[in-house]
């Protein structure tokens, strides 16, 4: 079995449908990937390292790409890579089928920059080079920018360039982080040009001294806190996802995200553990404050599709939390959240699409008491805003749970994996799950139920006509999310199983480092207390001298 | 100095020697495997239900799936009760669920939380009346809902199943989480029901309450069970009280991060139980059709508070200030809400503070330490409460959703009302606690009685509140009934007259027929039954995890032991509330708004009918100092994030290259020549460079070597 | 040293040609820089060719091989596709305004 066919498909399947004549393009689109899909699956069914966090389909030889400088196309999965390739391939068809009626112009254009989009995320989670993983995440910009710039609504020209500049330039921080390890490593005695993911991280985790890490991480944090987004860099997200198509959003909101929050997992938390743990709290608190901030900001919000991209800053916030508790239950969540996030938010996407198909409105105002006209719709839309809360027994609470309960235990008396954070990260974290049932809510209260209110000319300029409730094709898209919603909800064994072997490899650095660092730092807190301490004496000294006078 | 006035004047209820308490030692078993169908059975009917909404079913179908499978789980529930030995709470596993390990320091960690039942006799209580009333009531909603067969009745049916599914895993669960499931299960069941009538704004508006307002409840209980497992390192009940009764835990030496789970498990408990600071979701909650508001916001999911303070009974004694924190918030709130009680027109509403009354009963019952009182409460409440409910929808039901009080009565004298007349009169009497002959006075007596005898901060004050709570219990049950169901017959028709399927003529109220008659008789014998439950239930709770000996009287005189003159005492506010209520409500009916327009006119006293009219304010207090200040902040912080850090910060960073480029913009004029010249320029400096590059290498050469 | 190269005529070295040909080039360059009518400053640039393909010549000759002839080859080549390329456009330019000057474009700047 091989990786390569994986992008192969998708890059060949985008020249097919730009080549044969417009009528079928969706057809073919749609069959490449779900053959895609398929495909993908047959490789699950093969993937023998479920259990021990080991990478699979390794190329072998390896395939060089400019040997002069040790760059490679390989390509490998571990079960991380595996759940989000299978995230991917499964979204795209969906995605491809539920905008069969939204597109309308240019068709053979969208379907091939969709299946190139397609190519291109896979090679993020199966790149094994760093080169390689640069070249596919920043790949991923230019459909992206086209999805945008050709098919998004009214302000899409200031969206596209915003997304593509301000992502853009994060990732060229990144890179410029990536170069310096790379280039280190040459530098050794007897050292060679490499990108090798493996032999980069061992190199990073080692060589680099605390201050080369602390400066890494920050060029890595720049690129991947851009993408994923964290407060205060996340503007470009709610513009993005107002002005993209549906589908657009949904790739979005599913897959693009994660590009950021996998960086941090595959490459921020094994590369510079010591800066890691050093700025694990300030990262934290950022998260926190976009948790909360985006959190309320969702609450105001007049538009569906901007709440919900804002929900998305909101919720990466408990992702990114539980990757920096350090310990396997946190993490745990946050590669689960990922996945969880996908499924919820991409489904609650999809619907807010299908009212502007038929409204061609997201104005919440506009809108009131769907239930009534489109029942079918109002069930799912509730069900993914439920998932979307955390409602136990649905996805996102696993994984919201497990990020909350991992930061909570990542205090430094934790026996077994001790962390820099701790209760009241979580206890300020934890507000959002109030805050999230508000807003969401909110909106569900707004448009789903209530009196009925339609927008009164709903003319559709597109011509194609379509029923009230939901078409046989749209409820298509929307069960296998729900079904894997409630599969996940219920079942989170295999999962965490599955993915109980590269997170142990990811943490195997850090119960020491961090022990390291608590003793490092501990005489330093004992000295304040002291510190504290007699200046609170000689204050209650000269009280006790005033009380006396 | 302010520390030590508190440990003078507090009586430390709980010492450390009494906190270890021994827990029944519960043991896995593989003998009940069926068991896990008690939990399952709500879950298919759900499913099946929904199979229903997907083939479009027009029929009752639904509601007997509904009815047929959560009989089935009530029998199961039976059998379980009567397979299960008095000896330790038994442990039955159903499904892997959230099961993570991992390696440290040498062994393996794990976090389990999967579904398993962990049946004691704490849960077979709670499970019987839960899943009996749930069935009864489901009956009944099959009559009470049939207006809506082929439009709402399967989303009704499917919201009961799910509640069924939820409240038994929060009660039947063996850990934390599986409680958390089910305990946010019963919150969304409670949404999804309370808005059922979706149209209506103000149902759509309470439902999202409900759901908020719990969910401020449900951060308490999460931050309790992250805190159980950091200190703890498990979640699950038998680890958790094998780790208690192993000792080390105790008042003195607890740190902070121990002392904190009892409050915020109590936060929890207050936020599912609608005690203050959190009921204000109750009583909107009304929205809801009768049935869902006698099953889950009366009888059942409103005690879940209640089943977690008591299952986490030896948790609760790890600080000495919370139980009496909770029986403060019990007995203050018992109070509040029957003064709001008494001022309210609508019967269900006056039910629903009736309901956060009687809640506020059991946590001071739990607060001064009787668990049984509490226990036998929630028993007997459930039957009573469901009664009250039921006749009440049987009226709003029979007279187009007529709830005023003002505007129905003399019921009882109306052809085929009789069934539903008694069967209130005798849920008024029980939740009045008349002597002898119903269940609530016998349990209220015991909560009351105990809060005399526990020495603790203030608790005596408690019991004198309880007194006065009892006595205005009494006058406003009975100021329903004797406003509805004795008087002369009159009636007026409610709101939904004129949509409903009666046309424009002659309003004609439709008696419950079989179906209702018969579940509110069958539960009424249930109430009378379990007035002979009393030492069934003491048992039970004395061999669960809420275990905890009552302190006793110290004398045996009359005097000397509450438990003595309760009941007299009892018995005579339960009587004299009722003879105030017949005294205004029926012999004299204009008095009541004679005394009302006199405290009216009186500017002295003017504010109390209006406060209590106006539930003293609470909804606007929390709007006010809550809602209204986070939304201005969400709308400021919306501002700043498209102002502050979208347009100043990221697009002024993005206009630095622009700024820079209009620098050097003016070398582009678009004369040709100007660009031939540069670019000439250009040559000839590089061709200068190339001849003159070796000095210039030697030349950096020697600067960098002068730095170095 | 420019006296002495015409004096010894009769040997004529590498540097009179590349002397030339720089010559050729500047003039090239300097008339290109001044004038404003674009035919005479697209025979400028021919002139400033015409200086390039001088030296290589020179060069190849010097070296003893072909290369230098080669290219000045496909230079003359490529010039007279250009010339005819750059007088139509000329011819264009001077349609839509009816001058020859090349300021009267300088809009195109942007």
């Amino acid at each position: 079995m091989s990786l390569v066919p994986l992008m192969i498909l998708p890059l060949l399947g985008a020249i097919g449908v730009a080549v044969f004549p417009g009528r079928r393009a969706k057809w073919i689109a749609l069959g490449v990937s779900t053959a895609t899909f398929l495909y993908s699956v047959v490789l699950a069914m093969a993937f023998d390292h479920w259990h021990d966090g080991g990478f699979a389909f390794a190329s072998d030889p390896p395939v060089g790409w400019l040997d002069e400088f040790g760059i490679t196309l390989n390509m490998g999965a571990d079960s991380v890579s595996m759940f989000l390739v299978l995230l991917t391939t499964l979204l795209m068809p969906l995605c491809i089928w539920g905008s069969f009626t939204a597109i309308r112009e240019r068709i053979k254009e969208y379907f091939a920059w969709m299946l190139g989009i397609e190519a291109a995320m896979i090679g993020v989670f199966i790149a094994r080079d760093l080169i390689f993983f640069y070249v596919c995440f920043e790949f991923t910009l230019i459909p992206m920018y086209f999805l945008i710039a050709i098919w998004g609504s009214t302000n899409r020209a200031k969206a596209c360039i915003k997304f593509f500049l301000f992502t853009f330039t994060g990732s060229m921080v990144a890179l410029a982080g990536f170069l310096y390890i790379a280039w280190q490593h040459a530098a050794l005695p007897g050292g060679e040009w490499t990108f090798d993911i493996a032999r980069l991280t061992t190199f990073a985790a080692t060589g680099l001294s605390a201050t080369e890490q602390a400066w890494v991480l920050l060029a890595l944090m720049t690129g991947f806190a851009v993408k994923v987004p964290l407060f205060p860099v996340h503007t470009w997200l709610p513009l993005a996802h107002t002005e993209a198509p549906t589908a657009g959003s949904v790739i979005l909101a599913a897959v693009l995200l994660k590009l950021g929050t996998y960086g941090l997992f595959r490459f921020v938390l094994p590369m510079v553990p010591e800066a890691v743990v050093e700025y694990a709290p300030v990262i934290a608190v950022i998260s926190i404050i976009g948790i909360l901030y985006a959190g309320l900001i969702c609450w105001v919000q007049e538009d569906i599709k901007r709440l919900i991209a804002y929900s998305s800053v909101s919720h990466l916030g408990f992702c990114v939390l539980g990757l920096f508790a350090l310990n396997p239950l946190g993490v745990q969540g946050s590669v689960l959240y990922m996945i969880n996030h996908g499924l919820s938010t991409g489904a609650l996407f999809f619907l807010v699409g299908m009212i502007y198909e038929r409204y061609h409105t997201r104005e919440m105002s506009k809108l009131g008491g769907l239930a009534k006209r489109m029942p079918v719709w109002a069930f799912f839309m509730v069900f993914f805003v439920l998932a979307s809360v955390g409602l136990p027994g649905l996805n996102g609470f696993i994984s919201e749970f497990l990020c909350l309960i991992g930061a909570f235990t990542a205090s430094a008396d934790n026996a077994a994996y001790p962390g820099v954070l701790g209760p009241w990260y979580a206890a300020a974290a934890a507000l959002g799950m109030i805050i999230a049932a508000m807003y969401l809510l909110i909106m569900t209260g707004k448009v789903v139920f209530g009196p009925l209110k339609e927008p009164a000319a709903t003319n559709n300029s597109h011509g194609a006509k379509l029923p009230a409730d939901l078409t046989f094709r749209e409820i298509g898209v929307l069960v296998p999310l729900a079904v894997l919603c409630l599969y996940i909800g219920f079942q989170p064994k295999p999962l965490t199983d599955a993915l109980e072997g590269p997170i142990t490899q990811v943490l195997a650095v850090y119960p020491e480092t961090v022990r390291q660092h608590l003793a490092e730092n501990a005489p330093a807190i004992d000295e304040l207390d002291r510190v504290i301490l007699t200046m609170t004496e000689t204050d209650s000294d000269r009280n006790k001298g005033a009380d006396d006078g | 100095m302010l520390g030590s006035f508190a440990a003078t004047i507090l009586p430390i209820v709980v010492s450390s020697e009494s906190a270890v308490v021994d827990v029944p030692v519960a043991q896995a078993t593989d003998a009940f495997g069926w068991a896990a169908l008690i939990l399952w059975l709500p879950a298919l009917s759900t499913v099946l239900c929904g199979l229903c909404a997907v083939m479009k079913v027009k029929s009752k179908l639904p509601g007997w799936i509904t009815v047929g499978l959560l009989g089935t789980s009530f029998l199961l529930t039976l059998a379980l009760f009567f397979s299960y030995e008095y000896e330790n709470p038994v442990i039955i596993h159903a499904l892997q669920w959230l099961n993570i390990s991992w390696n440290g320091e040498g062994e393996t960690v794990q976090f389990i939380a999967n579904f398993a039942l962990y049946v004691d006799s704490l849960t077979l209580l709670w499970m019987l009346f839960v899943t009996g009333l749930g069935t009864l009531i489901a009956l009944y909603a099959t009559e009470y809902m049939e207006v809506d067969v082929g439009k709402g009745y399967t989303r009704f049916f499917a919201g009961i199943s799910v509640f069924l599914f939820a409240m038994s895993a929060l009660v039947l669960g063996d850990n934390l989480v599986m409680l958390y499931l089910g305990w946010e299960g019963v919150g969304f069941a409670s949404y999804w029901l309370i808005g059922y009538y979706y149209k209506k704004p103000s149902a759509v508006a309470a439902a999202k309450k409900a759901f908020i307002v719990n969910r401020i409840g449900d951060f308490g209980l999460a931050l309790g069970i992250y805190f159980i497992w950091h200190n703890f390192g498990t979640v699950e009940y038998r680890v958790l009280f094998e780790a208690l009764n192993a000792g080390g835990y105790s008042t003195e030496t607890a740190g902070w991060s121990v002392r904190a789970i009892p409050y915020l498990l109590m936060l929890g408990a207050f936020g599912k139980s609608a005690q203050l600071p959190l009921y204000v979701w109750l009583p909107d909650a009304m929205e809801g059709p009768t049935p869902v508001s006698a099953l889950i916001h009366a009888a059942t999911m409103v005690t879940a508070g209640v089943y977690l303070i008591a299952r986490m009974y030896p948790v609760m004694l790890l600080d000495e200030y919370a139980l009496p924190i909770v029986a403060w918030i019990g007995g203050l709130t018992a109070l509040l809400a029957a003064t709001i009680g008494m001022a309210q027109y609508d019967i269900k509403r006056i039910f629903a503070y009736s309901t956060i009354s009687q809640l506020g009963y059991m946590f001071l019952g739990l607060g001064v330490l009787t668990s049984f009182g509490a226990a036998y409460h929630v028993f007997t409440h459930a039957f009573f409460k469901a009664v009250l409910f039921l006749t009440a929808g049987a009226v709003m039901h029979g007279f187009a959703g007529q709830l005023d009080l003002r505007k129905v009565s003399g019921l009882r004298h109306m052809p085929g009302w009789r069934i539903v007349s008694w069967t209130m009169f005798y849920g008024c009497l029980c939740l009045a606690g008349f002597p002898l002959i119903t269940n609530g006075f016998y349990s209220k007596d015991e909560i009351i009685a105990q809060a005399f005898i526990t020495p603790g901060f203030g608790f005596v004050a408690l019991g004198v509140i309880g007194l006065i709570t009892a006595l205005f219990t009494a006058y406003y049950a009975f100021r329903v009934w004797f406003r509805v169901c004795a008087g002369p017959v009159h009636f007026e028709p409610g709101d939904d007259h004129h949509n409903g399927e009666h046309g424009g003529g002659e309003f004609h109220p439709h008696a419950p027929r079989l179906v209702i008659n018969l579940v509110l008789v069958v539960i009424t014998i249930g109430a009378i039954a379990s007035i002979f439950l009393g030492d069934w239930v003491l048992r039970g709770v004395g061999d669960s995890t809420a275990v905890y000996p009552s302190p006793h009287a110290e004398g045996d005189g009359f005097w000397a032991n509450p438990h003595r003159w309760m009941p007299w005492v009892a018995s005579a506010a339960g009587i004299g509330g009722i003879l105030l209520a017949w005294y205004f409500h029926l012999a004299n009916r204009s008095a009541a708004e004679r005394m009302k327009n006199a405290l009216l006119a009186n500017g002295l006293t003017r504010w109390l009918p209006t406060a209590m009219e106006n539930k003293w304010y609470v909804d606007e207090l929390y709007h006010a100092t809550v809602r209204a200040p986070l939304w201005i902040l969400g709308h400021f912080l919306n501002l700043f994030d498209r102002y502050v850090v979208d347009m100043f910060l990221v697009d002024g960073i993005a206009k630095l290259p622009r700024a820079l480029a209009r620098t050097f913009q003016p070398l582009q004029n678009g004369i040709l020549q100007s660009y031939a010249v540069s670019m000439a320029g250009g040559l000839a400096l590089v061709a200068v460079l190339v001849v003159l590059m070796p000095q210039f290498v030697e030349w950096v050469r020697s600067v960098m070597g002068g730095a170095g | 040293m420019m006296l002495a190269a015409i004096e010894n005529l009769g040997s004529i070295t590498l540097s009179h040609y590349i002397f030339t040909s720089a010559l050729l080039f500047v003039i090239g360059l300097i008339g290109f820089v001044t004038r404003r009518n674009m035919i005479v400053m697209f025979l400028c640039t021919e002139l400033m060719f015409q200086g390039a393909a001088i030296a290589m010549i020179a060069f190849g000759r010097f070296h003893l091989n072909a290369s230098g002839q080669v290219f000045v080859i496909f230079i003359l080549t490529v010039a007279a596709a250009e010339a005819a390329l750059a007088l139509a456009l000329v011819v264009l330019l001077y349609r839509r305004r009816e001058t020859l000057s090349a300021e009267v474009w300088s809009e195109l700047k942007e």
